[in-house]
């Protein structure tokens, strides 16, 4: 059995990390495990639904780099919206962002723009975009008791967020492995002249996938400021470059054509128990991310694609000799 | 003249009536007729610019038609997108393959079906899918194997496959053979002979001779937008269908050589490359051209690389005029004067992007520098000379390679090769994959006026007709080595195939 095929790949990373971690956990001795858990799944709950956005696009072979700011304008335009009515603010912040991301799909692929060009610039516009609808200043939100359901324990590990996000892991999960869906976006990101000459409508699937991660990081924003009771047009997170990780990690080729939201989730997840597992054992933030870019640096070169045929060659030769 | 083959029936499978198209001013093709029956497999053949592919177009549901009607199965049809094609029953192999790689092979068959189930897969998706590909001959390949991990000759074969599981009662394919070998190409011979079986109708677009004998019933040819003929191919000698399909009379396509060869100009002894050729030996004189035939996997294409400097555990001796060359270096094969011409044009040949004017000096900056600056003038200069040594028509320099047809691509990468003061050794790998006949015949005269020029030809090529016109020698090769060396008039096409199959039999 190889551990490094690719579907395997995330489990394995995911597993070696929680291995590591419990034992240094164990060592120092364990605070609360059910704390340790729901802050893992809190960061998920926040990285988690943005890294499937984009890791969706990356599957189809597109890069929408924008969701940081997608992110924070949902959550501004949810809060702002929100102060009369919270569900017609959620509505309106994930609103923002499914129609963003029909902006940017339609300019992809109606114009054959890069979509790397076309998400940079809307990130910049809808950064920009969020200081203007707040006016420059940082909104709460006056709405305690959202704040209070949406982070309360739900079995003591999850919450309201948590698992909206493990939600939609689950839902991507089941339409991209069962239905013909997942097989039209897998095809459009491996070859797309291949796939639109097969009949694969591929436009339509960039459109739809550009939407998703439009929507998915409003949502994530939406949630996040509900949960904080707060705005800011400054983001309350930075969420590009741990979302491009977990996608990474997770097994989505930068070339297309690879990944599954499966193995997004386990990314995410990895980096989720990396921050919540080096913040209990009491790293500095700088040092966590030292380790954290380690980890990635390990990964890449574990994963890296000549490793794994010496690897595969070693093995068929009877693992002997160099 | 539509064709009726005896005892078919009176309702014809496909009708095409006096379709036109024009885009603009320009009129893509004209009042083009054509009638095909139940289990007929039709060649379609012309050059590039005849029209075929807007035909295609036509039929698949790409292009909408300026007038003209297309009924199925007497039933009038009108297109207008490539699902209402595929409903009606048509089905296109593309000569650039449609498979998504990442995808297992039951996905890819199941990939842009107009009623595919939503569920990816269910028990009876992969019965379905096992029943096409046994119906193509691919027994050997599990449902589940990735695409990527199959050879090209399978993959077209699940094309094939794919329009099967469309339920296309007429399938159309656009130069399935181009890029395989000669054992590839049977398979795909026995898969079109299976459909033609079941009663599927085929329209065939080839380019080589060969395959519309072999393997057609009729042949229908077109230039320059418009049908010339149709009728069965044993009313066509071969002769006459070349002369059809480039619209002139037919001096002489194969060219032989005008003068006797030369001095000995490339000497090679006991080439080997581990594990694929096996002691390679060989005499090329000036203005020799030497054919090395082989299946794919034989080493004939290797050989070639070798000698180019590509390959880079190459051994043995060989030795360009005078010089012995170092192998496995290709600036140094170069410079002995060995020019190469690639298999893979797209990724080695040419320059997609540039145009056909940097592509034909790309070789000669190093010539052309006068104080570290290029001489812009004198390289047109060159650029237009070249063009006009290999046919290519010196207006369309400007372009970028990536718009030319293959036949024009090639001549481009031929056209770099020449240099009337350096005579060297000019290596080509299927010199002729994806050109047209009237762009071949242009290539063969100008492999011969290199020729003439002093240089030695060594040529690979899976296209036997070619072979056997055009070179003066033939070298064939199974499982790297050498089987036989014939003369030119010692060249049939029954040695050749017996000699390059035949392993088991004779070893």
């Amino acid at each position: 059995m190889n551990a490094f095929a690719d579907d395997r790949k995330p489990l394995v990373i995911l597993a070696a990390v929680v291995l590591v971690l419990a034992i240094a956990l164990f060592l120092r001795g364990i605070g609360s495990l059910d704390l340790i858990l729901f802050s893992i799944l809190q960061y998920f709950a926040t990285i988690g639904p943005v890294a499937l956005g984009l890791g969706l696009t990356m599957i189809a072979r597109e890069f929408d780099i924008s969701v940081g700011s997608t992110m924070s304008l949902a959550g501004c335009v949810a809060v702002i919206v929100g102060q009369r009515d919270p569900n017609l603010g959620a509505l309106a912040g994930i609103a923002t962002g499914v129609a963003v991301g029909f902006l940017q799909g339609v300019l992809v692929t109606g114009l054959g723009l890069s979509s790397i060009s076309v998400s940079l610039g809307a990130l910049i516009t809808l950064a920009g975009l969020s200081y203007v609808v707040t006016g420059n200043q940082t909104i709460s939100l006056n709405h305690a008791d959202i704040t209070q359901a949406i982070n309360a324990p739900i079995g003591s590990v999850f919450s309201v967020r948590s698992l909206f996000a493990i939600g939609c892991f689950a839902a991507a999960g089941v339409v991209v492995a069962l239905t013909r869906v997942g097989a039209e976006l897998t095809a459009t990101g491996s070859d797309r002249v291949a796939a639109a000459t097969a009949g694969v409508r591929v436009n339509r699937v960039v459109v739809v996938v550009f939407m998703l991660s439009g929507g998915l990081s409003a949502a994530s924003g939406v949630f996040l400021s509900y949960g904080l009771s707060v705005a800011s047009p400054s983001g309350l997170t930075d969420v590009l470059v741990p979302a491009i990780s977990a996608a990474i990690v997770g097994g989505v080729a930068l070339t297309g054509g690879r990944g599954s939201p499966v193995g997004i989730a386990c990314g995410a997840l990895t980096l989720c128990t990396l921050n919540a597992g080096l913040n209990a054992l009491g790293v500095s933030p700088t040092m966590q991310q030292i380790i954290l870019a380690g980890v990635l640096f390990t990964v890449a070169v574990v994963a890296a694609p000549r490793l794994n045929r010496i690897w595969m060659r070693r093995t068929q030769n009877g693992g002997g000799a160099l | 003249m539509p064709v009726r083959a005896i005892g078919e029936p009176a309702v014809a499978r496909l009708t095409v009536d006096s379709m036109t198209k024009r885009f603009g001013a320009v009129t893509a093709i004209a009042d083009v007729s054509l009638t095909l029956a139940a289990g007929e497999v039709r060649a379609l053949c012309g050059g590039n610019g005849a029209g075929k592919s807007t035909l295609v177009k036509i039929l698949t549901g790409v292009l909408l038609p300026t007038s003209g009607q297309i009924a199925v199965d007497g039933v009038p049809r009108r297109f207008g997108n490539p699902v209402d094609a595929q409903r009606a029953g048509l089905a296109l192999v593309a000569q650039e393959l449609s498979l998504a790689p990442d995808l297992s092979v039951h996905d890819n068959l199941w990939l842009g079906h107009a009623d595919a189930p939503m569920r990816r897969r269910t028990a009876a998706s992969v019965a379905r899918a096992r029943t096409v590909l046994d119906a193509v001959g691919l027994e050997a390949v599990a449902v589940d194997t990735r695409v990527a991990d199959l050879s090209l000759a399978e993959r077209q074969l699940i094309e094939i496959a794919r329009g099967l599981i469309r339920n296309a009662s007429t399938l159309i394919l656009d130069e399935p053979t181009a890029t395989l070998s000669e054992r590839e190409i049977a398979r795909v011979f026995e898969a079109v002979r299976r459909l033609k079986s079941r009663g599927c109708s085929v329209i065939y677009i080839t380019h080589r001779m060969g395959e519309v004998y072999d393997l057609c019933d009729s042949v229908t040819v077109m230039r320059n937008g418009r049908l010339i003929t149709t009728d069965l191919v044993a009313n066509v000698p071969r002769h006459d269908l070349l002369e059809l399909m480039i619209g002139r009379k037919l001096t002489d396509v194969y060219p032989a050589a005008a003068a006797p060869p030369g001095a000995v100009m490339l000497r090679v002894r006991d080439l080997s490359i581990p594990q694929i050729v096996d002691r390679f030996s060989a005499e090329v004189r000036a203005g020799e051209i030497v054919g090395i035939v082989g299946q794919i996997g034989s080493g004939t294409i290797e050989t070639v690389r070798a000698l180019a400097g590509l390959v880079h555990d190459a051994e043995g001796e060989v030795q360009v005029g005078k010089r012995i060359m170092m192998l496995g270096c290709s600036t140094r094969a170069a410079s002995a004067g060995m020019r190469f011409v690639s298999e893979d044009r797209a990724a080695e040949g040419i320059f997609l992007d540039m145009s056909g004017h940097h592509n034909l000096v790309a070789t000669r900056l190093s010539e052309n520098v006068k104080s570290g600056v290029i001489r812009p003038w004198t390289l047109r200069r060159i650029a237009r000379l070249l063009a006009r040594q290999v046919s290519f028509d010196y207006r369309r320099l400007a372009l970028a390679a990536g718009r030319l047809s293959g036949g024009n691509q090639q001549k481009l990468a031929i056209g770099r090769c020449s240099d009337r003061r350096h005579p060297g050794v000019i290596l080509l790998n299927e010199p002729t994959r994806g050109v047209d006949m009237g762009a071949r015949a242009e290539i063969y005269q100008t492999l011969r006026r290199l020729g003439a020029e002093g240089n030695a030809i060594v040529m690979a090529s899976t296209d036997l007709e070619e072979i056997i016109g055009l070179v003066d020698r033939v070298v064939t090769m199974r499982r790297g080595r050498i089987v036989g060396v014939h003369a030119r008039a010692a060249i049939s096409e029954t040695t050749i195939l017996a000699e390059i199959t035949q392993a088991e039999v004779t070893a």
